[in-house]
């Protein structure tokens, strides 16, 4: 087992009455991109803010690369770049200049190192420009820079493909591929889009009301034996009514088409059964979105 | 690069930094421009009463009298100008979110809240410092050097300071001012660090400044009771520098009164800022 970079113990946070986050036990592996999901709200951005010691933690711990985060906070800021929410700017400055600005705050930089930067995450022609006339998808693309610049250990990503189109998605997740693989960065990024996650991330922890659903390798999470698909066929009241005395299938909503809930091996039976039934099927297809794996998750899984 | 070289980058890289020179240098220049177009008439101004009881030679009007007359825009413009950058320091990035990117990096809040508090501090000095050149740079192209020739405040006399030793005392008037202005910057710092948005804290500081003010000249014995414990009491230490001879114990008072609450203003900031939860 690779050596625990990022770990938290009994993480809580309170606001007024209400926790945020509460005993919340994480554990982030060296060189991995451990995926942190949960819906908005959920407690991401209030765990992150006090990894990244922007939060005062009502109770629990921190430690970074072995160490205690309050006790040794410069010396592991020195190796951790974070991105929280959405990477700012000084938009009145260049992009160059705020590389040179940011960056310095970590350790000097050279002109060469913000150019090599500049060049990965593909604004080198844009350097000079300001970057108030940057496009959210470059400021994004900046913040990589900003990461790849300092050489960090660890890289913490906030909904780092929030507000992009999916060409810009699709370059951030590219970026952060391509930092972990090439520079052996750890990547800890938080997302409410469970593809963006299993795209990317070899382990992660599932987090809801601020609470610890799930943790463990994406491969085991995700293959618990049963999914949810969403049947459209036609008639569709004769197709519930055969689905509805089907056993083993589970129907768990209907609107448009028809949300069930099966063993993923029995995929095929079901719309074998449903054709030669005398229903038509137009679509057969795997529901993966993050409110249908909540649903499977916290109806008995938790620690893995 | 130093935490302080990186705020002042930032500092003097916004527009909005250069509206107090640009408003000071319109200010400056209209005021000299006017005077000098009636000189006649505000030279009978500025000599008052004189003429009957003095024979006055030379120029009554001339760049260090002109200037001294200006200064006094420090209780009008100048502090607002000064808000005006100093309200922004800290709240403006927290407005647009580099605040939290600064605070993720190694510097400690320490650094950081001293390093914008210097650089508030170097603005206040830079802003002051082009005021003394300006003023006095325009004043001696208008109007030429001479004695400085001014009624002491709140004595039954004028104070005449010879031309040669004018220039000395007007650069000593605008060190005091520096410092006379470098509380309204602390007091508008300390509410940027309670503010995420810069508006606040500007109008903020020129409302105490201001209510502060009023309540010090109000002719009633309960404010005057208030007198010694509001700081606008002690702005006024540069026209002490003009007077003849120089009372330094009272100057020393306003000093140590000017930095008390320079020192109180920045206390709690540091307080606050060092604490805060960063939410935005």
């Amino acid at each position: 087992m690779s050596e625990t970079i990022l770990s938290t113990e009994g993480l809580s946070k309170r606001f007024g009455s209400r926790w945020a986050v509460k005993d919340l036990n994480l554990d982030v592996r060296a060189g991995e991109i451990f995926g942190f999901l949960g819906p908005n709200g959920a407690g991401k951005s209030t765990t992150i803010r006090m990894i990244l010691t922007l939060l005062l933690p009502t109770s629990g711990s921190v430690r970074v690369f072995g160490k205690e985060i309050r006790r040794h906070r410069a010396e592991i800021l020195s190796r951790v770049c974070g991105i929280v929410e959405k990477p700012d700017f000084y938009l009145f400055l260049s992009a160059y200049k705020n590389l040179e600005l940011l960056g310095s705050l970590s350790r000097k930089v050279t002109a060469d190192e913000i150019f090599e930067a500049l060049e990965i995450v593909g604004l080198r022609a844009r350097a000079g420009d300001k970057v108030k006339t940057f496009s959210h998808g470059m400021k994004q693309r900046l913040g990589i820079a900003q990461a790849i610049l300092t050489r960090p250990d660890l890289v913490i990503l906030d909904e780092p493909t929030s507000g992009l189109d999916p060409q810009g998605m699709k370059e951030v997740r590219e970026l952060v591929l391509k930092l972990s693989r090439e520079h052996g960065t750890t990547i800890f990024l938080s997302s409410h889009l469970l593809t963006e996650v299993e795209a990317v991330a070899q382990r992660m922890a599932v987090l809801n009301h601020g609470e610890l659903v799930a943790q463990g390798p994406v491969s085991e999470l995700m293959n618990d034996g049963s999914s949810y698909f969403t049947i459209t066929a036609s008639p569709m009241e004769k197709a519930l009514e055969l689905l509805r005395r089907v056993s083993w299938v589970e129907v768990v909503a209907e609107g448009n088409g028809i949300d069930v809930r099966i063993d993923s091996l029995r995929a095929a039976e079901l719309n074998r059964l449903l054709v030669t039934s005398g229903i038509d099927v137009s679509s057969f297809a795997a529901k993966r979105t993050l409110e249908d794996y909540f649903l499977k998750i916290t109806e008995g899984a938790s620690e893995v | 690069m130093s935490l302080f070289t990186v705020e002042i980058e930032k500092t003097y890289r916004r527009w909005r930094t250069y509206i107090g020179f640009a408003v000071i240098l319109a200010a400056v220049l209209l005021l000299e421009v006017i005077i000098k177009l009636n000189e006649p008439q505000m030279s009978r101004a500025f000599s008052g009463g004189l003429n009957a009881d003095f024979l006055i030679s030379g120029h009554i009007l001339n760049a260090w009298v002109i200037t001294a007359f200006i200064m006094n825009s420090l209780y009008i413009h100048v502090p607002f100008l000064i808000a005006l950058v100093a309200g922004d320091m800290v709240s403006s990035e927290a407005t647009s979110g580099t605040l939290r990117f600064m605070l993720i990096r190694p510097p400690s809040r320490t650094k950081i809240i001293s390093a914008k508090f210097l650089a508030m501090l170097f603005y206040t000095a830079s802003l002051i410092v082009f005021f003394g050149i300006l003023s006095v740079g325009l004043g001696l192209i208008f109007f030429g050097g001479g004695d400085l020739v001014k009624f002491q405040p709140g004595l039954p006399h004028i104070v005449v300071l010879p031309a040669h030793i004018a220039a000395s005392r007007t650069g000593m008037a605008f060190l005091a001012a520096i410092l006379s202005m470098s509380v309204v910057g602390s007091l508008a710092f300390l509410f940027s660090t309670l503010a995420d948005n810069s508006i606040g804290p500007i109008i903020g500081s020129i409302a105490v400044v201001i209510i502060s003010f009023i309540l010090g000249n109000l002719p009633f014995e309960f404010t005057e009771s208030l007198r010694p414990y509001l700081f606008t009491t002690y702005m006024g230490i540069w026209q002490l520098l003009l007077d003849n001879p120089i009372q330094w114990s009272i100057v020393g008072k306003y000093a140590l009164a000017l930095l008390g609450y320079d020192t109180v203003f920045f206390g709690i900031a540091y307080y606050v800022f060092v604490r805060k939860d960063i939410k935005s």
